[in-house]
Order: C-alpha cells, then sequence, then structure tokens
C-alpha cells in the first residue's frame, strides 16, 4: 500500500505543473487523481501538527476564509483548501500541497473547510484538533436528506477527542457529540427577534428529550434562537463567549467571553456574518490567541466579497448575489438580505440548476420550504424567472402572493436581462446558484447588465 | 371539507405541506385542524375529518410519530376498514407498516424498546403487511411517472427506503417510468380502501394539479377552484414533457 501511496504522491503532483502549463484551473484534480491510484491517500498522506476544522451546512466557506485571514494576520501560515472543493477530492488536494515529495508535512497548521456530508470519508483520515460547527439546517433534499442525518453522520465519524466550537444558538447542532470537550458561542437577545416563527423551515418545535414543545425565548429565524423545553430541563446551552449589545449603527458589539468583554466591530451588516465572526473569534481563542490579539486584526477581516457585492452605474446599481439554489434555508436568507437593502429592487433569478439540466430535472421540492413570501413586499417592483424551472418559480410566487405583473417569465437566461426595467436608483440583484452552470450564467449575466446599464446610461463610469 | 394533518410539528420536512396549503386554497371554507403529538387525532373522535394528512419526516420522528400512535393502532385500522381517508407522503407511511429493517447503519439513537439492534428493525404499528427497507448511506434520488386512471402524475422521490409488501395491495400509481414502491417496475405506493400513500415527496398536488382536482372529486368536493391554474398547467406540462424524453435520467 504504501509503494501505491508513493505513486499517487508523486504523479499528483506532477499533475500540478503540468495543469498550469496547459492552463488548466481544476484545483480538485492532483486530489482525484491521488485518490483514484491510492484510495487511501487520506489515510497515509502526512498532516500537519494542528488540524482546525470548519464545518457545517452554512457560513463554513466564509467563516475558513476569516479564519484562514486571522491566522495569517497571527503570523501563522496554513495550509488550507481555500482554492479548491470541501469534499475528499479537495482536501487530498490540499494535503498534496502541504507535503514534500517525501510526504514531509511543510505546515504546522491546517484550516480545512469540510463538508459535512461528507464525513465518513473525511474523519476517519483527517482528525480535527479543533472543529467549528457553525450551524445544521436544512440543506439539498437529494444530497443532505435533512439535519438530523447530518448530526447522525458527524457524531458517527467525527473523533472523541476533538475540541468542539459550537453555536448554542442552533439547537440542531449544539448538543451534538456530547462527550466531546465543548465551548458555545451565540449572540445575545436583539431587538429585532421574535419568539414566533415567521419561516416555513421551523425545525425543532419539539423538545428531543421528551418531545414536549420548546418555547422559544427569542428567534432570529427558524430555529436558530435561544429556546427551553415546557416539561423538562432541556434547553439551550449558556454561552461561554457571547455577543451583547450588537449595535449594527455603529456596526460594533461586546464581546463577552468568562472573565472579560471588549468592544468589537461588526465585519459586515448581515447577521449571518456576525455569527461567523463570532465563530471565528470564539475559535481563535481556543488556539492560545488572546483577545487583544484578534483586537488588532479583526478591523480589517473581510467577508468573501463574491457572495454579495455590486457595482455602480449611476444611480443604480447592480448587485451579484449567490444564492443557494436547492437549499430552502440558506435561499430563504438570501432574500431576507435583498429586502433589508433599501430602496427600489428588480430581481433576476438565476437559481435553475443548470449542471445537472442535461439528463435530469431539478427537483423543485425545496422552493416550497424557501420563503419566497420575503419578496412579497412593495420595494420588489419586478422578479424576473427562465426556462423550464421559472415556471416552477413564477407559480411558487404567486403561492407567495406576490402578483402576476410583478413577475416575468422569458425563454433564455441571457433574455433576463432585458427584461428589467431601467429606472434611475433602481437596484438590481442577479441571484444565483452555487452549482457551477448557474454561478457561471449568474456571473456573467451580472456583468451583461452592467454593460447594458452603462451603455443606455451613455457611458457613465462604473464605480466599484 | 374538513383535513386534520397528523403531527405538523415533526411531519413537515421537502415541502411537503404545500399539498395541504394548495387543496385548502382550492376548496371554499377547508378548514384544517393540526394535530400535535400529545392529542388525540382528531379523525378518531369525530366523524367529520374528510381527509387525514402526514407528510415526510425525520428517521427519528418517525419513531416518535409509532409512539404516539401505538395506543390507538386498532382505532386506526378500524378507521381504515370503515373508509376514512387518508394521504400519506414521502415516508410518513411506513409508519403503518410492519416493520423497518436497517441495511446499512441505524441512523436513530431513541427508543430502545421499538428498536433491535441486533437485527437492525424498527418495529412499526404493523396495520400494513409490508416490509421496509433502510439504506442511509444510499440516498435514492429519482423522478417518476405514473398514472392516476387516465391522468399522467409526476413526482420526485428522495429517500432511504423501499418498501416489500409481502400481500398484493393495490398501487397508488401505476408505474410508467421511475422506480415503484420496492425501487423496480412496481406500482408507486399503496391504495387500500381509502388510505392512499405514496412514497413521492414534495408538493405532490402542487406538481399535479389535474389529479389535486380528481382527489378532492374523490374526496366529495364539488366546487373546485384551484388559485393560478394556468400557471400550475404550464408548469405540469413542461414537466411532463422533460419526464417523457427518453434522454432523462430517472435516478442520479
Amino acid at each position: 500500500m504504501k509503494i501505491r501511496f508513493y505513486i499517487a504522491l508523486i504523479l499528483a503532483k506532477l499533475s500540478i505543473p503540468a495543469l498550469k502549463i496547459t492552463g488548466h484551473n481544476a484545483t480538485d484534480f492532483p486530489g482525484s487523481l491521488a485518490l483514484k491510484i491510492c484510495p487511501d491517500f487520506l489515510k497515509y498522506v502526512a498532516k500537519p501538527a494542528r488540524i482546525i476544522a470548519v464545518t457545517g451546512t452554512n457560513g463554513k466557506t466564509s467563516t475558513a476564509n476569516l479564519v484562514i485571514d486571522m491566522l495569517k494576520a497571527l503570523g501563522v501560515e496554513t495550509l488550507n483548501n481555500s482554492r479548491g472543493s470541501n469534499i475528499n477530492s479537495g482536501i487530498s488536494s490540499a494535503l498534496l500541497n502541504g507535503v514534500t515529495i517525501l510526504n514531509k508535512e511543510k505546515y504546522d497548521t491546517a484550516v480545512l473547510e469540510m463538508d459535512e456530508r461528507s464525513a465518513a470519508r473525511l474523519f476517519p483520515y483527517v482528525k480535527p484538533d479543533y472543529m467549528l460547527v457553525t450551524n445544521l439546517s436544512r440543506d439539498s433534499i437529494m444530497r443532505n436528506a435533512h439535519p438530523e442525518f447530518i448530526r447522525w453522520l458527524l457524531e458517527k465519524y467525527v473523533p472523541k477527542t476533538t475540541k468542539l466550537v459550537l453555536n448554542a444558538d442552533d439547537l440542531t447542532s449544539c448538543y451534538m457529540l456530547p462527550e466531546n470537550e465543548r465551548v458555545y458561542f451565540g449572540i445575545e437577545k436583539l431587538p429585532t427577534d421574535t419568539v414566533k416563527c415567521h419561516n416555513l423551515i421551523d425545525d425543532l418545535q419539539i423538545c428531543p428529550k421528551c418531545d414536549h414543545k420548546l418555547k422559544y425565548e427569542y428567534r432570529r429565524y427558524s430555529n436558530i434562537g435561544r429556546a427551553h423545553c415546557v416539561n423538562c430541563d432541556f434547553g439551550s446551552p449558556e454561552y461561554d463567549y457571547a455577543a451583547a449589545n450588537v449595535d449594527y449603527e455603529n456596526m460594533k458589539f461586546t464581546y463577552r467571553g468568562p472573565g472579560f468583554e471588549t468592544e468589537l466591530p461588526i465585519i459586515d451588516e448581515r447577521l449571518v456574518n456576525l455569527y461567523n465572526e463570532m465563530g471565528l473569534i470564539t475559535l481563535i481563542l481556543q488556539l492560545g490567541y488572546t483577545i487583544d490579539d484578534i483586537k488588532q486584526h479583526i478591523k480589517t477581516a473581510e467577508v468573501t466579497k463574491t457572495r454579495f457585492n455590486h457595482e455602480t452605474v449611476g444611480s443604480m446599481k447592480v448587485y451579484n448575489v449567490l444564492g443557494k439554489g436547492l437549499n430552502a434555508y440558506a435561499e430563504s436568507r438570501v432574500y431576507e438580505t435583498i429586502v433589508e437593502q433599501p430602496g427600489d429592487k428588480e430581481l433576476i433569478m438565476l437559481i435553475n440548476d443548470l449542471s445537472l439540466a442535461a439528463d435530469w430535472s431539478e427537483n423543485v421540492s425545496w422552493i416550497y420550504d424557501t420563503d419566497f413570501e420575503t419578496l412579497n413586499v412593495d420595494s420588489v417592483k419586478k422578479i424576473v424567472v427562465f426556462g423550464d424551472r421559472g415556471l416552477d418559480y413564477q407559480l411558487r410566487m404567486l403561492f407567495a402572493g406576490i402578483p402576476q405583473e410583478r413577475i416575468e417569465h422569458v425563454s433564455k437566461p441571457e433574455d433576463a436581462i432585458y427584461a428589467v426595467d431601467v429606472l434611475p436608483d433602481m437596484n438590481y440583484y442577479v441571484v444565483y446558484g452555487a452549482d457551477p452552470g448557474s454561478f457561471a450564467l449568474g456571473n456573467k449575466q451580472a456583468k451583461e447588465l452592467v454593460k447594458r446599464l452603462k451603455a443606455m446610461t451613455g457611458g457613465e463610469e462604473v464605480k466599484a | 371539507m374538513k383535513i386534520e394533518i397528523l403531527y405538523p410539528e415533526i411531519a413537515n420536512l421537502f415541502g411537503d405541506l404545500a399539498n395541504i396549503k394548495y387543496m385548502m386554497a382550492s376548496v371554499p371554507n377547508c378548514k384544517i385542524i393540526g394535530t400535535d403529538l400529545n392529542t388525540k387525532p382528531a379523525f378518531l373522535t369525530s366523524d367529520d375529518i374528510d381527509l387525514v394528512y402526514m407528510g415526510t419526516m425525520t428517521e427519528n420522528a418517525q419513531l416518535i410519530a409509532m409512539d404516539h400512535l401505538e395506543p390507538y393502532k386498532d382505532e386506526i385500522w378500524k378507521a381504515i376498514e370503515t373508509g376514512q381517508r387518508f394521504l400519506m407522503t414521502g415516508n410518513a407511511f411506513e409508519i403503518f407498516c410492519k416493520d423497518i429493517t436497517d441495511l446499512d447503519d441505524m441512523p436513530i439513537n431513541r427508543f430502545p424498546e421499538r428498536v433491535n439492534v441486533e437485527t437492525k428493525t424498527t418495529r412499526c404499528l404493523g396495520l400494513f403487511d409490508i416490509n421496509v427497507k433502510r439504506k442511509v448511506m444510499h440516498r435514492l434520488n429519482s423522478l417518476y411517472l405514473g398514472k392516476y386512471g387516465d391522468l399522467d402524475v409526476v413526482g420526485f422521490k428522495s429517500i432511504f427506503t423501499y418498501a416489500e409488501p409481502n400481500a398484493v395491495l393495490p398501487p397508488l400509481f401505476e408505474t410508467v417510468k421511475g422506480p415503484g414502491l420496492d425501487n423496480s417496475k412496481m406500482g408507486e405506493g399503496i391504495h387500500y380502501r381509502n388510505f392512499m400513500a405514496t412514497y413521492l415527496t414534495g408538493p405532490l398536488m402542487v406538481l399535479n394539479p389535474k389529479f389535486m382536482i380528481r382527489f378532492l372529486l374523490e374526496c366529495g368536493e364539488t366546487q373546485i377552484n384551484p388559485p393560478h391554474m394556468g400557471a400550475a398547467m404550464a408548469a405540469y406540462e413542461q414537466r411532463l414533457m422533460e419526464f417523457r424524453n427518453d434522454k432523462i435520467n430517472y435516478t442520479l
């Protein structure tokens, strides 16, 4: 087996310059090749002494990138998979890059974003010392089934020695792996919190111990918040590390830990990213750094720009929004964020799952778990959908109460940018999915829309 | 029309509850009763429930539902035999089967009195002589095209299970394409008296407006006026065309 491993290591390493020379950008290919030659590649490849995993349904890419950047600012170069996938081929590629041809590790620390669904393929070989779980929520019905299943997978495969950094406001994930050492982070009650769920996805309505109803003290969306059982002693855990006095007007909050509190900047206006920021800070503290170390560098921390950036054309803005097609929970958060933005809006929905479209028909069940109702507000003036699945999205929006006159269906995706109304001060949101086909289409059409608006407004300077 | 949803606090996955919302919007004065786990089902205490519905749930939730329905299983069987109408979607109907055997690991962590860890078998209510097989490491994702009488029915499956009836039970849908109840060419679902069940998940009624109208007619409704019928039919016709296309794969 060792011979096979070294053959895999050598050939996979040789493939890296070969890919560069031939202009290919397949970052997962070396890892895939290594696994093909040696299925146990992950077992034998040398690993850094300290492995930090970031997993969870939503926010793991953003958070892993924040962790990588923070450690770099603190002087730690990490081995990471930020340029590849988070499944076994991407992790293999990253680890391959982190060893010499003689399988000697080149890094002391790895930060690996790990796909929670791939637990069975990853954790038997890559055993994290620390694991941050952002949350567990509904995801792709086809791939992930439901969050209880994902939690079960993680509990089955994550080592008992891994120290967990857990989101206390997510009752689905916070009690996982009860034998593991852990710390909890969370966000104290916010003025915008409610008690009643206003989302279609309302998991964790009953106590996992006794089946009686859970009473929510506060919640932000779906089951994110704090709850306790009306019948037994079950309830959300106390925070070890909490965000308090959250002040979005001045973009700051109080970070409270055991025996200390300090004021820190909020790095992004979206609440989901405050959770990511809390996860980041809490994880870095577990690595032995002080809050003052973190405070020095948190100001420059940035959430990945590709997920919600915009360009300005005169008085208009074109937002490039990475949604998560097939993931009702995440898509609902995207719609909330869009609606929270000021001004009138027109949306181009390019969320059709295009990667499988050639020989498959998308399972649209997820759209009936998605809060399209959020988009039924006066500020959303038009929504453009396209193609075969556009008919399904149109129907779903009608069920959400969105008037037919605000929905436009076009046959081809490239027609969508011509279906929006060019109006001063309008905000255009090009929303697309994470699958490669939709991702490429969304980015391209956002650029095309900017071009069109620029041309129509006389070539006015485009400001980033 | 009065529809009772059993255990909506746990049986609410995969957009299944859109079925009820669409039916409710299609029939005037339709009333919905959501029965929670700690309440005796209304169809066992009153005779004016026109339809009992339960949707997809987690594997642990199935056990919870079984435990809460166990005291009433004789009454439930009597209701089935006397013509109470039921619609079960996704894995909800497995609760009424004989047992569930895990061929991979068991994805459950409670109820030792119901689960035999040695044989990896979960005892269900046993109202139908059907053995369910579960493979949690092998999720089946498929399209489905079937017939309900003369109507074409389209749907999706995303499940860990298949079912093997020990007796001949009429299917709910005759299979045209896609996996049936036992993952083969068998019909899909079961249709025993007025107990209708299918593995198809998600908004079955929304995907099949003509089937919904037929279903509501069979429930005795005469004033059926589904909203957005034009948009619903456009989506249905498009999907039907795709599902009839020989180039489409039925399983992923």
